[in-house]
């Protein structure tokens, strides 16, 4: 028997999040057109927020389902090796997360309707002018890009960094605020915005200072780690599928699989994966332990998803050929997907550079 | 009962008798990377057995401590810590555990006292010129005659035998059986006649192994374990044993640390800015993955206490663990290299560069090199992956 990948939390919620995945996958592969796809990733969105998954991290005073980091597991990592090109770790962990405290927006949230683009305080700018600025008459301007997206966002929760934190939740329709849509290589919908002096309402304003500050960096890092499950699990589908490939593709009247320089490097990927597997693993029992985040295990595994997953992505494009450069298969959308995955919630110089500057502030 | 240990105060201990026994001049041989000799081991190994802890993976009737697998992995990993030398013997870890499963009750009495004291020291006499990886093919011959066997043939890579009183030796009993059948296992005197043993210089310039020559060295046959003609079996019980060896990450977590304080030193300034700071990330990444493979050690324990099958977890620790040790030992290599590697010197013999401060940092990097070679090369462990992964 071929290898089969073990869920790192598995369970009814992680088959469900997988069997969607592989649904919306399948379909999106038909669809020519951005509008189409669009369309789809909605329809699959709306079944998501009915099943209950936008809510499953909410208390249950609010109308939750009170779930657990390893609830959340489940989910992302079914997502993850059913290749479900939505922003599962924001939209089920990050936003509910930063946004426990507003028990008025829970509703629409779990149910849907609050299709909410999360943009950290670290989120890219094309041009150092365009760094975000709340001005002291309440006009934001700035602008910020490659942004993850749900389908047809309302709103934004936007992170402000520096000397004044804030968190603001902005509707996405305002005047002044710009809006570019777009699908990244991962089939994930993005956008970059602009804000020419937006007239922020008071009421925008959800939270201000160091507690903000605070927060937003543990949900991030709370996304880095159903990042990095996702990736996990997408990268055990995609090795699954690379030894697939090997042992049925036939050149020179024999299987790819029977030549040692794959196998090896098959070896080598699946050497990877179990190390990147066994420090997800510490960062969830550590997180499971304390009520924070473990932002020292968490960086670790991220920063390790940047080189193997980056190495199990490019292995399984080698392994495949030709047909690694299409988009024909999944097991390549699933090497995209992993290689997109570094960029999400801190790429791997940027928890590098925690852990550097945290060793050396302790020395 | 496993659920009753509270394995926290039980690191607590063994590091508080880590840290007050181990003899500082001991822990300083480990701290610098210099060689690990009988004379270094045989006093802790003393200590440790008047203690009552000589023994750690044997059962309590024969001196053993009667831990579990997950004590027995602390204590290790606090060895490491503390900078004791492994607790690593090849009559304590090979040949003592055969002997209990399959010696004869006076073999048993005759051997395990002196190797739980450390009064008499062990070696193995596997591999041989034609039989490295592909042991089956082993050819040093053992002849019956009477109540004796006459042992004729060469033994290489053995560690130890210039220190050692004692070998391990699988010989072949039988030339028509199949390869595996017809090997048995002996214990033979290394001072027996006939016995010569001659140094093999390696890239590290340390004298860790030999050439051991048998010329018609006549054993008698009471020094056999279990049946003639059995030796393979108790071969692989052998390393069956060790296949966690690469679950314990702590040695390695160690050298690590001492690198990173090796940078501070050595990397002051301006002038190496930008070397120190692609080392620092390079100690990094080895870190991340030392700590991947600390967790899946874990995992990999809790399987065996559980009675869970391994798969694939021995091979993943070796293969991952070897190259990142390796690692490691490379970012010392390039921190001190400009300075110390043109004097490393080739040889044992003292030449004007043998105490060169910090040149330890070279020879344990030319020594680093082994790791992906030896208990399976990465090649072999590769192959044992594949087959497992792709089913055939």
């Amino acid at each position: 028997m071929p290898f089969t990948a073990t869920p790192i939390v598995g369970g009814d919620a992680f088959d469900q999040a997988c069997r969607i995945g592989q649904e919306a996958d399948r379909q999106l592969a038909l669809i020519d057109d951005p509008a189409g796809h669009l369309a789809c990733l909605r329809r699959h969105w709306d079944s998501l927020a009915g099943l209950g998954w936008l809510a499953v991290a909410m208390p249950e005073e609010a109308g939750g389902a009170g779930g657990t980091l390893s609830d959340l597991a489940a989910l992302a990592g079914g997502a993850g090796r059913g290749g479900l090109p939505l922003p599962i770790a924001a939209a089920c962990g990050v936003i509910p997360r930063l946004l426990a405290d507003q028990p008025a927006l829970l509703p629409g949230l779990a149910e849907g309707q609050h299709r909410i683009a999360f943009i950290p305080a670290e989120a890219a700018v094309d041009d150092a002018a365009d760094v975000l600025i709340l001005a002291s008459d309440g006009s934001l301007t700035g602008a910020v890009v490659g942004i993850e997206t749900p389908p047809d966002p309302t709103h934004l929760l936007l992170v402000l960094g520096g000397a004044e934190p804030a968190l603001l939740l902005l509707p996405a329709r305002a005047r002044g605020i710009e809006a570019r849509h777009y699908l990244r290589i991962d089939g994930r919908p993005a956008a970059d915005w602009r804000f020419t002096g937006l007239a922020v309402e008071p009421a925008w304003v959800l939270g201000r200072g160091e507690v903000v500050a605070r927060r937003a960096a543990e949900a991030r890092d709370l996304g880095a780690l159903l990042t990095c499950v996702e990736a996990v699990s997408a990268a055990g589908a995609l090795l699954e599928q690379t030894i697939d490939y090997l042992l049925n593709r036939v050149q020179f009247g024999v299987p790819l699989a029977s030549h040692q320089a794959l196998r090896h490097r098959v070896a080598e990927m699946y050497v990877e994966y179990e190390n990147l597997r066994g420090l997800v693993l510490q960062a969830l029992r550590m997180a499971a332990a304390d009520d924070g985040m473990p932002w020292r295990d968490i960086a670790f595994a991220k920063l390790r998803l940047g080189e193997a997953g980056r190495f199990i992505a490019q292995s399984a494009i080698q392994c495949h050929g030709g047909m690694g450069m299409t988009e024909a298969l999944p097991a390549i959308r699933l090497a995209r997907r992993i290689m997109m995955a570094e960029f999400e919630f801190g790429d791997r110089t940027f928890h590098a550079q925690r852990l550097l500057d945290a060793g050396r502030s302790a020395a | 009962m496993s659920a009753a240990i509270d394995y926290e105060a039980f690191r607590t201990d063994v590091r508080a008798f880590a840290e007050t026994r181990c003899p500082p001049e001991i822990r300083a041989v480990v701290a610098t990377y210099r060689k690990l000799s009988r004379k270094v081991w045989y006093p802790w190994q003393r200590i440790l057995f008047e203690h009552g802890w000589g023994a750690p993976g044997w059962p309590k009737q024969y001196g053993g401590t009667g831990w579990d697998l997950k004590q027995r992995h602390i204590f290790d990993e606090v060895m490491a810590e503390c900078d004791c030398p492994p607790q690593y013997h090849h009559g304590l870890r090979h040949i003592g555990p055969v002997i209990l499963e399959y010696g004869s009750e006076e073999q048993k009495q005759r051997f395990l006292p002196g190797i739980l004291s450390g009064e008499e020291w062990w070696c193995q006499g596997y591999s041989e010129p034609g039989a490295g990886s592909d042991l089956a093919s082993l050819r040093t011959a053992a002849r019956r005659e009477g109540d004796e066997y006459v042992v004729e043939g060469q033994k290489t890579w053995t560690s130890h035998a210039h220190e050692a009183d004692w070998m391990y030796t699988l010989v072949r009993t039988s030339k028509e059986a199949k390869n595996q059948q017809g090997i048995s296992l002996l214990l033979i005197p290394l001072n027996a006649p006939g016995i010569s043993i001659r140094p093999i210089r390696t890239i590290d310039g340390w004298h860790h192994v030999n050439e051991v020559f048998l010329d018609n060295v006549r054993v008698p046959v009471a020094n056999r374990v279990g049946e003639e003609g059995g030796g393979w079996t108790y071969g692989k019980f052998l390393l069956e044993r060790e296949r966690l060896g690469g679950a314990n990450v702590a040695p390695a977590l160690r050298q690590l640390e001492r690198t990173r304080e090796l940078l501070a030193r050595e990397l002051g300034g301006e002038r190496h800015r930008l070397k120190r700071a692609m080392l620092e990330e390079r100690l990094l990444l080895a870190e991340a993955e030392l700590r991947g493979a600390q967790a899946l050690g874990q995992e990999a324990i809790a399987a065996v206490m559980e009675g869970r099958p391994l798969g694939l977890l021995p091979s993943v620790l070796k293969l991952g663990t070897s190259v990142t040790f390796q690692h490691v030992a490379e970012v010392a290599l390039d921190a001190v290299g400009e300075r110390l590697a043109p004097r490393f010197r080739p040889t044992d013999a003292a030449g004007p560069n043998a105490e060169a401060p910090g040149i330890e940092w070279v020879q344990n990097y030319m020594y680093s090199r082994v790791r992906t070679i030896y208990g399976g090369s990465s090649e072999v462990q590769k192959n044992v992956i594949a087959k497992q992964l792709f089913g055939s």
